[in-house]
């Protein structure tokens, strides 16, 4: 049925479905608010109408100071996680690559817990002069860091072999979650309960602060992507092919490592490590429609971000007045449906994953 | 034209390529032969401007490859090497419209979409278009190849400048009618401003289209020939390590090789 859609009509309708989202999103939880306290709100926000009684104050700042910021910042981290999925999967030319197979959350994640950890109060606090920018810096480092090493393990004469790939990847995985399970060992108890928060993911703490910063790393990174489409497309054909097509693929593997990390690094560093969106969203969006990058890529962005506002409300309602965090439910949620996808397509041909 | 001028490759210590220097000539199918490990691939390689010789330099219209953007060389030539996987279900239509890649920056123009339905038509896979590359047979993936790299650099007018198309042993793990297929429409497209440069695996096919003959031994060139009649014997049973017959087709009265060891 969606086959038949055009792409720009798929992205019309995600957007649709998106914007429903993230009304819902903002209006469901331990305050409940209508479209219309969300109008009000906001008018009152940006000074179109002037304050209501204060009798209304609290419901004002828990929407403006809480509600919102979390629901924008979901909506973000799942853009960014499956754009960046999308992008991985092009370039490893795989579909099951995603940020948490080959080490960027995990290196994202060690880098920040470092901060957390040393950069308060010791003699380590590299970050501080860096100021609110210290968790990301590290985050970005983190993962760059890991990053690279599972790529350059994983190539040889300028391929990518995807049985390395997927073997670095689990070491390097293993050596940061080691890495950040020391750090949270020493650290002392609020800091270690940080840095348990973040390794499952959550919304918690989510601020205006966190939405900026998430949100200007993903615009600039996710409009500068939208220029590799057809190079990604051209990708599927092998490294060789691309360049006689007249890419330059070594060029673009690396430009497109270091914008992935970038914005995974500072998403990670905001909401904690969150597996499984960036391998799901591409993948479903395949199955839909077309593996064409050049409609994944936008298609994958609305998508994550709906994907994400759907998660962030059943982790808000599903165990009140308590949250469950992000990381169990994208797991325990996703990865049956991934399965379930998987084996219904095993069975239609020799293609695998897509028959 | 194409011209390669005293190229040496060389890999981890081993000579690849030694000094060689060929130009191959324009409007003809350029065959390149050789025993394995020859050089025919890096030759090919380097002549498509993939691979940067160690010395020497490749020319096409007189004009080095390095000094060519690389959409202006993807423009000027194209590769069909062996058989292609995707690991993603994209329509054959869609992997075609690839050819054009180099042609456009955003959305396709109609002109290419024009291309890319006539480039389709002459591999005749006019009616699977909409159908995932993964679910056609080798020989029709490999057609599919084909219609992609036509779409590259021939145009239904002929309009443009003189364009070249590399052939890496294409036709390896095809069944003989898929080969013969593949290899008249190249062929033909000597009539549309194209050369053909071409590695092939079957030396009898490759005699039978060629007209223009570079046999490569020990990363050396050894012999140029331009009729598949004036290449020696004693030439191909030294290289190939073989014993050759020469047989005549009663077909057409050409020449046919027959080997023994």
């Amino acid at each position: 049925m969606l086959k038949r859609l055009s792409h720009g009509q798929i992205h019309l309708l995600l957007g649709i479905l998106l914007v429903a989202a993230l009304i819902a999103s903002a209006g469901i939880g331990a305050f409940t608010f209508t479209p219309g306290n969300m109008v009000r709100y906001l008018g009152e926000m940006f000074g179109w109408v002037p304050a209501a009684a204060a009798a209304d104050e609290l419901g004002r700042n828990v929407f403006l100071k809480l509600r919102l910021p979390r629901v924008l910042l979901a909506g973000l981290t799942g853009a960014v996680l499956s754009v960046s999925g999308t992008m991985m999967q092009g370039l490893f030319r795989n579909p099951i690559v995603e940020p948490g197979l080959v080490g960027t959350s995990a290196g994202a994640a060690l880098g920040a817990a470092a901060v957390f950890v040393f950069g308060s109060d010791s003699a380590l606090a590299l970050a501080r002069p860096l100021g609110s920018l210290g968790v990301p810096v590290a985050a970005f480092i983190g993962a760059f860091g890991a990053t690279v090493l599972v790529y350059r393990l994983s190539t040889s004469f300028g391929k990518v072999n995807v049985f390395t790939l997927l073997l670095a990847g689990i070491a390097v995985n293993a050596v940061c979650a080691a890495g950040t399970g020391f750090l949270s060992y020493i650290a002392r108890d609020p800091q270690a309960r940080n840095i348990t928060f973040w390794n499952l993911g959550t919304f918690t703490t989510a601020d205006w602060r966190g939405v900026t910063l998430v949100g200007t790393f993903f615009v600039v990174c996710f409009l500068w992507s939208l220029r590799y489409g057809k190079a990604l497309n051209a990708l599927m054909l092998g490294e060789n092919e691309a360049a006689f097509l007249g890419m330059e693929p070594q060029k673009l593997i690396w430009r497109l490592l270091v914008v992935n990390t970038i914005m995974v690094a500072v998403a990670t560093a905001m909401v904690g490590v969150i597996a499984f969106v960036g391998l799901a969203v591409p993948h479903l969006l395949r199955l839909l429609k077309s593996p064409d990058y050049t409609f994944l890529l936008p298609a994958s962005a609305i998508m994550g971000a709906l994907l994400m506002e759907g998660i962030d409300i059943t982790a808000r309602i599903i165990i009140p007045p308590a949250e469950l965090p992000i990381g169990i439910i994208t797991a325990v949620v996703g990865a049956p449906i991934f399965l379930a996808i998987l084996l219904r397509n095993q069975g239609s041909g020799a293609a695998g994953f897509y028959g | 034209m194409a011209e390669v001028e005293a190229v040496r490759v060389r890999a981890g210590g081993t000579l690849i390529l030694d000094d060689v220097s060929a130009r191959f000539q324009p409007g003809r199918f350029n065959v390149i032969l050789g025993p394995n490990g020859a050089g025919k691939s890096t030759l090919l390689k380097v002549a498509t401007g993939l691979l940067r010789p160690s010395a020497g330099e490749v020319r096409y219209e007189g004009r080095p490859v390095s000094t060519f953007t690389p959409e202006a060389l993807a423009r000027k030539r194209a590769v069909l090497s062996q058989h292609v996987e995707l690991a993603f279900p994209l329509p054959v239509q869609d992997v075609v419209m690839m050819g054009r890649y180099p042609h456009f920056r955003r959305a396709p123009s109609a002109r290419d979409r024009e291309i890319v339905d006539r480039a389709l038509e002459i591999v005749g896979l006019d009616a699977r278009r909409t159908q995932p590359y993964s679910t056609l047979s080798g020989g029709e993936q490999q057609k599919v190849q084909l219609a992609r790299v036509l779409a590259q650099i021939w145009n239904y007018d002929d309009a443009g400048e003189h364009r070249l198309l590399f052939l890496d042993e294409p036709t390896t793990s095809l069944d003989i009618h898929y080969q013969i297929h593949l290899l008249d429409i190249a062929r033909d497209l000597l009539n549309h401003n194209c050369t053909v440069i071409a590695v092939l695996h079957d030396l009898n096919i490759a005699l039978h289209y060629g007209d223009a003959f570079f046999v490569l031994d020990g990363g050396r060139l050894v012999h140029e020939a331009d009729r598949a009649e004036s290449i020696p014997t004693e030439l191909i049973e030294r290289v190939y390590r073989v014993k050759a017959y020469r047989v005549e087709d009663p077909a057409n009265s050409q020449a046919l090789w027959r080997f023994a060891l």
